[in-house]
């Protein structure tokens, strides 16, 4: 679990919050999408989640972050990684090794986890994230989407509680956008870990998350499940966020036929929708 | 070029090679050809690298690399040739003493440049690392740093060509045959490309110290490099050049 | 404007990128390339640009024969939005930016005429000429690169998936200006991008590719309703396609949601009464 307790951060040299008072707490097994336009203090706050803020990044840093009820200020960095995988926003330069091997192995020789268990845990994470033929492979040599992948199964043979990413999907194609949702929520569905995932691409928080926070200007503007959020379209385009076509056209609905009309996160619900009012 | 200092996946006798032998054969090579004079060895440590690429399974990038230094060997050369005065003049202003020092200087940047190149592409880098902190001692964090910087060059190579790419798309000739103004071309790319560098560079150190950076010893590697028949195999070859280089006039 | 003539680019003489090209682009239209990564999308601008060269075939734009041109006169007909901002900046202040390629093109003794034109872009994209363009945001930095590229008027604008790492209001505020240029100026617009929902709106052709060929050529709405073609270049139609092609019938030609929605309404209605 992992609670925020009134948390401002301002970075060394800035003149406004990045984070501005935010309280929040996201249960374990949650999975939980952030969105926000930019600048709105989405990669800071997963920053912070991660403890990778205050430990390694100048700033005024108030109010309280806990996970699992260790305080990341006063906890080292090493200790909360045990406990938060963090997978930052350029693979590239948070990739380590030349072999998909050696990038998952860097983890585990680190943090001392004895040899007989190693060889288990590799294939565990190779075997999770679906990148078992790619074991000897040179990391250059592969895909935006396989050395995505590559990033996550380093992070998940540490086995931690909770996985923070932060815009997983950024250079990826479609195809390869929704791999990398699909295999975050097998892992939050069958081994119950906590998904915290930074993300611009609302349709696919819309299918995949099941809470959705929109952060502006460094504070929580909306809060809730998906379909929640997205009930106030207007509200969320005046953010800078933008909905789903499907709730654009299920607000249509009910607003040009006067009847009520769920909100449809997904175009099979919108069918099903018009399908019902035209019987 | 930017798959020069690329690590190829391979079962040769010199991948299964301890890293730190491959290292010292490589340092021999480069110890010989600056302890001798005589152009015959010079050719032979020659002959002996592109050997190694051919055992290694990587003749074809022997020979690439080979080519790639024939343009710099041949500028080399001619400025040797030139400026070189001692000796009997042979033709115009060029003597004897200076052709043979034009070609000794050539074939040794030769046969210390390739196998350099070499044994990145049978050796990954993370193994020298793990192997220097294992077998030598060396402190985590000098070897850390040595593997990062390897690791980067091709991605800042990448970088570069995406730049100069982009610059090109804007109409800035880079085809340009005059060396200096090609040079001033590329002068102000140098921003973008050290703004992008430093950017990744703390991005790594952050990645790698979520990863236990911190906790690594000289125990942590999964890995062990044992010394086998083919390390020593190699041992003793590396003497043998030494001692040919030193003892053959 | 743009034609492609059997072309085909193959990688040092290995692994052919793209195969037998043959389109044909008119002044003024607005085309996407659609496809899966890999799929030879952006070699394909990239060829169009000359860049690239076709290892066989040709390209010509506008004319002329792209792997015969020179750079300079090449980027006077065409410009090229990049993906990453931050490999196209290299000056110190955003004047200095967009004045740099300028002068790449028309050469630095129009000094009078580069300074008009840097004005007039800094006016029209509201930017501070003195401001530094690696302190602003990645959005920012996409609008002053697209500024220094439109700044030549090219006639002929590629983008190489130009909303990458956007937010929803920058890709937006790029996307209505791309627009705009295309409506009153006639740019012809050449776009990569993977994000279906732009294309809809913005484009009204595409190109779709995979393997390295063209698989189809036709209207933007076309293209989205072939839902055999869709599934073969591993795509994903628009929402709002995907709706009125499973709702089918009558309402199979509605591709916004406003008119869908009017659409539904109306049966709505009739069905009550």
């Amino acid at each position: 679990m992992i609670e925020l307790q009134a948390l401002t951060f301002r970075y060394a040299g800035a003149d406004r919050d990045a984070l501005h008072d935010i309280t929040l707490t996201i249960p374990d097994g949650a999975f939980l999408g952030i969105i926000g336009p930019a600048g709105a203090g989405k990669s800071t706050l997963a920053h912070c989640l991660s403890g990778v803020i205050p430990h390694a990044v100048r700033g005024d840093f108030y109010g309280a972050v806990r996970v699992d009820g260790l305080d990341t200020a006063d906890s080292r960095l090493t200790d909360l990684s045990c406990i938060v995988g963090t997978v930052f926003q350029d693979v590239d330069s948070q990739i380590i090794s030349s072999v998909v091997e050696d990038e998952l192995l860097y983890g585990l020789e680190n943090f001392g986890v004895p040899r007989e268990e190693i060889e288990e845990r590799l294939t565990f994470a190779l075997e999770q994230t679906g990148i078992a033929p790619l074991r000897h492979r040179a990391i250059a040599s592969l895909s935006g989407g396989q050395r995505q992948k590559v990033a996550i199964a380093s992070l998940i043979a540490l086995r931690p509680k909770i996985l923070v990413l932060d815009e997983p999907t950024g250079e990826l194609d479609p195809s390869s956008s929704r791999q990398i949702f699909s295999l975050l929520r097998r892992l939050n569905r069958e081994t119950g870990m906590t998904v915290i995932v930074v993300e611009q691409k609302i349709m696919l928080l819309c299918e995949f998350a099941e809470r959705l926070i929109v952060l502006s200007d460094g504070r929580i503007e909306r809060d809730g499940t998906v379909r929640e959020v997205l009930g106030d379209i207007a509200g969320l385009e005046a953010i800078g966020v933008n909905c789903p076509r499907s709730a654009r056209f299920s607000s249509l609905l009910s607003e040009k036929t006067g009847r009520p009309v769920p909100v449809c996160v997904n175009a099979d619900e919108a069918v099903e929708a018009a399908r019902r009012l035209i019987g | 070029m930017t798959d020069l200092f690329q690590y190829v996946p391979g079962n040769t006798p010199l991948h299964r090679m301890n890293p730190i032998t491959k290292i010292l054969l490589t340092l021999s090579v480069c110890i010989a050809a600056f302890l001798t004079d005589n152009l015959f060895v010079l050719l032979f440590l020659l002959v002996f690298d592109l050997m190694i690429g051919v055992v290694a399974g990587a003749a074809r990038k022997a020979f690439s690399i080979f080519r790639g230094l024939f343009k710099v060997s041949l500028f080399l050369f001619v400025l040797q040739a030139l400026f070189v005065r001692r000796g009997n003049r042979l033709f115009w202003i060029i003597t004897d003493e200076g052709l043979l020092t034009a070609a000794s200087v050539v074939l040794r940047l030769l046969v210390v440049c390739l196998p350099l190149a070499l044994v990145l592409t049978v050796t990954q880098v993370s193994d020298i690392a793990n192997a220097m902190v294992q077998v030598l001692h060396v402190p985590y964090a000098y070897a850390f740093t040595l593997t990062t910087a390897i690791r980067f060059i091709p991605q800042f190579m990448e970088e570069m060509s995406g730049i100069m790419e982009a610059q090109t798309a804007r109409g800035v000739e880079f085809d340009s045959q005059n060396f200096f103004k090609k040079l001033g071309m590329l002068l102000p790319l140098c921003a973008p490309l050290l703004i992008s560098s430093v950017r990744r560079t703390g991005a790594t150190a952050t990645a790698a110290e979520v990863r236990g950076f911190d906790l690594r010893t000289r125990e942590s590697g999964y890995k062990r490099y044992g010394f086998g028949l083919v390390d020593l195999a190699a041992l003793l070859i590396s003497a043998a050049l030494i001692t040919g280089a030193v003892l053959i006039p | 404007m743009i034609r492609a003539e059997h072309v085909t680019y193959s990688y040092r003489g290995n692994v052919q990128t793209v195969r037998d090209l043959s389109f044909h682009i008119q002044k003024g239209e607005f085309v996407a390339i659609l496809g899966e990564n890999g799929a030879g999308k952006t070699t394909t601008v990239k060829l169009i640009d000359g860049l690239l060269c076709p290892t066989s075939g040709q390209m010509l734009v506008n004319g002329l024969d792209t792997a015969k041109t020179r750079v300079s006169e090449r980027a006077k007909q065409v410009g090229f939005l990049f993906q990453n901002p931050d490999r196209q900046i290299c000056q110190s202040t955003v004047r200095e930016e967009i004045a740099f390629g300028l002068r790449a093109v028309w050469g630095k003794k129009e000094t009078d005429k580069i300074e008009e034109r840097t004005d007039e872009l800094l006016r029209l994209f509201s930017f501070r000429g003195d401001e530094e363009p690696f302190s602003l945001s990645r959005g920012q930095r996409q609008q002053v690169a697209l500024a220094s590229t439109l700044a030549v008027k090219p006639a002929v604008l590629i983008l190489d998936e130009p909303t990458t790492g956007l937010d929803y209001r920058e890709c937006t505020r790029i996307m209505e200006f791309i627009r705009s240029l295309n409506e009153t100026e006639g740019t012809t617009v050449v776009m990569v991008c993977h994000d279906m929902e732009v294309v809809l709106d913005y484009a009204r052709r595409a190109l779709v590719m995979a393997g390295g060929q063209l698989l189809a050529d036709g209207p933007v709405h076309e293209i989205f309703r072939d839902a055999a073609l869709m599934e073969k270049a591993s795509l994903l139609p628009p929402q709002i396609i995907q709706i009125s092609g499973q709702l089918g019938g009558e309402f199979a030609s509605a591709d916004d949601a406003e008119t869908l929605s009017d659409m539904i309404a109306r049966a709505a209605e009739r069905r009550q009464a």
